[in-house]
């Protein structure tokens, strides 16, 4: 039961309309987006169901997720958790094709949420929301805002032009361990905009194609942070893969590592196995979680590569995949659900 | 030790290699620098002729994106999973744990004996297969 283990939750998505981020916007985007809005790019899927809880909607109105004080007592305080890192959904502008204007919406972003959320509720902690077209105005974001207390990591989308570990974004990891801050990973915008196919076959014709199929760009974005180096040439850098499934992750370290065994001359820089730099650098959150029929085999799963010790609890809240901490891991030990659902995190963000 | 006298020196040119059968095991004897290492032509993964593999040089352990190629001639790649090994030593290059058995080579009057278990200072000439 949820009373004997406090809780963070590591993705929470606070919501605001485009109007709202218009005084944080220098010219020319100000004028642009008073007219215009921000015209974030869609990955154009269709679902039934819609990204919001329909239960989520404040009572006054507005955006499910806009509402401090609802998502408060909604999410915070019906589950009594200590701390919610609130990731926002700004990154999708990772995906739309100008580096200037998607980097001035995140500083706008930044100091709407450093203005209007955090001083709400000491439970608040915010994501620094950076765009990757331009990793060098992303690195200088990361600088402007790394100092602030309550700002406990950086935010980038999943959706991209290329493989993250790429040199290319190297500046923003250097700028992130700079300032001690993990980096999370974030989907959403798949095959939208600027960014790569959803899928490496290409465009699917359903989400339920997209949504699953999300856990591909979390496996080559992976793949690319180990094989590039990026934890060799920034030891002391933490990525959390957020929202992008768990139980393929056994499966890709036994592969890599195989890998490795042939073809350590092509990544020379890397002197122990691969999955040794995962364990060591990376988290996963938990939502959405994969439910077999039986759980067991979930959990089989998490003991063959210790992820208790690299997963974090997130519920995804209000999207429609949400996740209460009350009703998953129900069949993990004790101890290990309290490192999943409080502690991992704790000691990840020095909460 | 028992010596197994197996080949003239002069039959491995340098860089060159040469298998030899001895006892029943196969043996890759191979010359790098004036010098002659044996290996078992047996790769500790799955079992593979190892000394089939191409010899060949490396990146060495490096910083992120330098290439420092080294060891030319002293590692020989397994033709099956290109697993790498240090003709020297036997030992694979990720994981020093992984190896082939690695045998001493002794050069007497131009003669090569490889030195295979057994009791020390005891001498003795085996039959043996070229390869």
């Amino acid at each position: 039961m949820s009373e004997s283990f406090k809780v963070i939750d590591v993705d929470v998505h606070n919501e605001q309309n485009d109007s709202a981020l218009v005084p944080y916007l220098p010219e020319p985007w100000k004028s642009r987006v008073a007219a215009s809005g921000i015209g974030m790019a869609g990955s154009g899927y269709y679902s039934p169901v819609g990204v919001l809880r329909r239960d989520a909607v404040p009572p006054g109105g507005g955006k499910a997720g806009s509402d401090p004080d609802f998502l408060l007592k909604q999410l915070v305080e019906r589950y009594d958790m200590e701390y919610v890192i609130l990731t926002g959904v700004i990154y999708n502008i990772s995906a739309t094709h100008d580096p200037d204007f998607a980097a001035a919406v995140c500083s706008a972003y930044n100091d709407y949420l450093i203005a209007e959320w955090l001083p709400k509720s000491k439970k608040f902690k915010g994501a620094i929301a950076v765009a990757t077209q331009d990793p060098v105005l992303a690195a200088r974001e990361i600088d402007r805002l790394g100092g602030h207390p309550d700002m406990v990591e950086v935010i980038i989308s999943s959706a991209a032009r290329m493989p993250l570990g790429q040199r290319f974004y190297h500046p923003i990891y250097e700028a992130a361990e700079r300032n001690g801050l993990p980096v999370a990973i974030h989907p959403g915008a798949e095959g939208a905009g600027s960014s790569t196919p959803p899928t490496a076959a290409g465009y699917p014709s359903r989400y339920i194609e997209w949504h699953t199929c999300l856990s591909q760009m979390f496996m080559a974005h992976l793949v690319s942070l180990i094989c590039e180096g990026v934890f060799v040439k920034y030891p002391n850098l933490k990525v959390v893969l957020v929202e992008g499934g768990v139980a393929w992750l056994p499966g890709l370290m036994w592969r890599l590592d195989k890998n490795y065994k042939a073809l350590r001359s092509t990544v020379p820089w890397l002197t122990r196995l691969p999955s040794e730099y995962i364990r060591d650098h990376c988290y996963l959150s938990t939502q959405p979680i994969e439910e077999p029929d039986n759980p067991q085999h979930l959990i089989d799963l998490f003991n063959m590569i210790d992820a208790e010790n690299f997963l974090l609890y997130s519920s995804d809240y209000p999207h429609w995949d949400f996740d209460p901490p009350t009703h998953i891991l129900r069949k993990m030990k004790p101890e290990a659900r309290r490192k999943i659902l409080y502690e991992n995190a704790k000691a990840l963000y020095n909460l | 030790m028992p010596l197994h006298y197996v080949l003239d020196a002069d039959d491995i040119p340098e860089g060159g290699r040469v298998i030899v059968g001895v006892e029943g095991r196969e043996i890759g004897i191979y010359r790098i620098g004036g010098r002659y290492y044996a290996i078992h032509n047996y790769c500790p993964h799955m079992g593979a002729p190892l000394c089939a593999g191409v010899v060949c040089g490396t990146n060495l352990p490096s910083g992120v994106y330098r290439y420092e190629y080294g060891r030319k001639g002293e590692i020989v790649r397994c033709p099956w999973h290109g697993w790498e090994f240090d003709i020297k030593t036997g030992k694979s290059l990720f994981d020093d744990k992984v190896r082939t058995r690695s045998y001493k080579v002794e050069v007497r009057d131009g003669k090569l004996a490889l030195v295979i278990g057994g009791r020390p200072d005891h001498a003795e000439i085996s039959e043996v297969t070229k390869r």
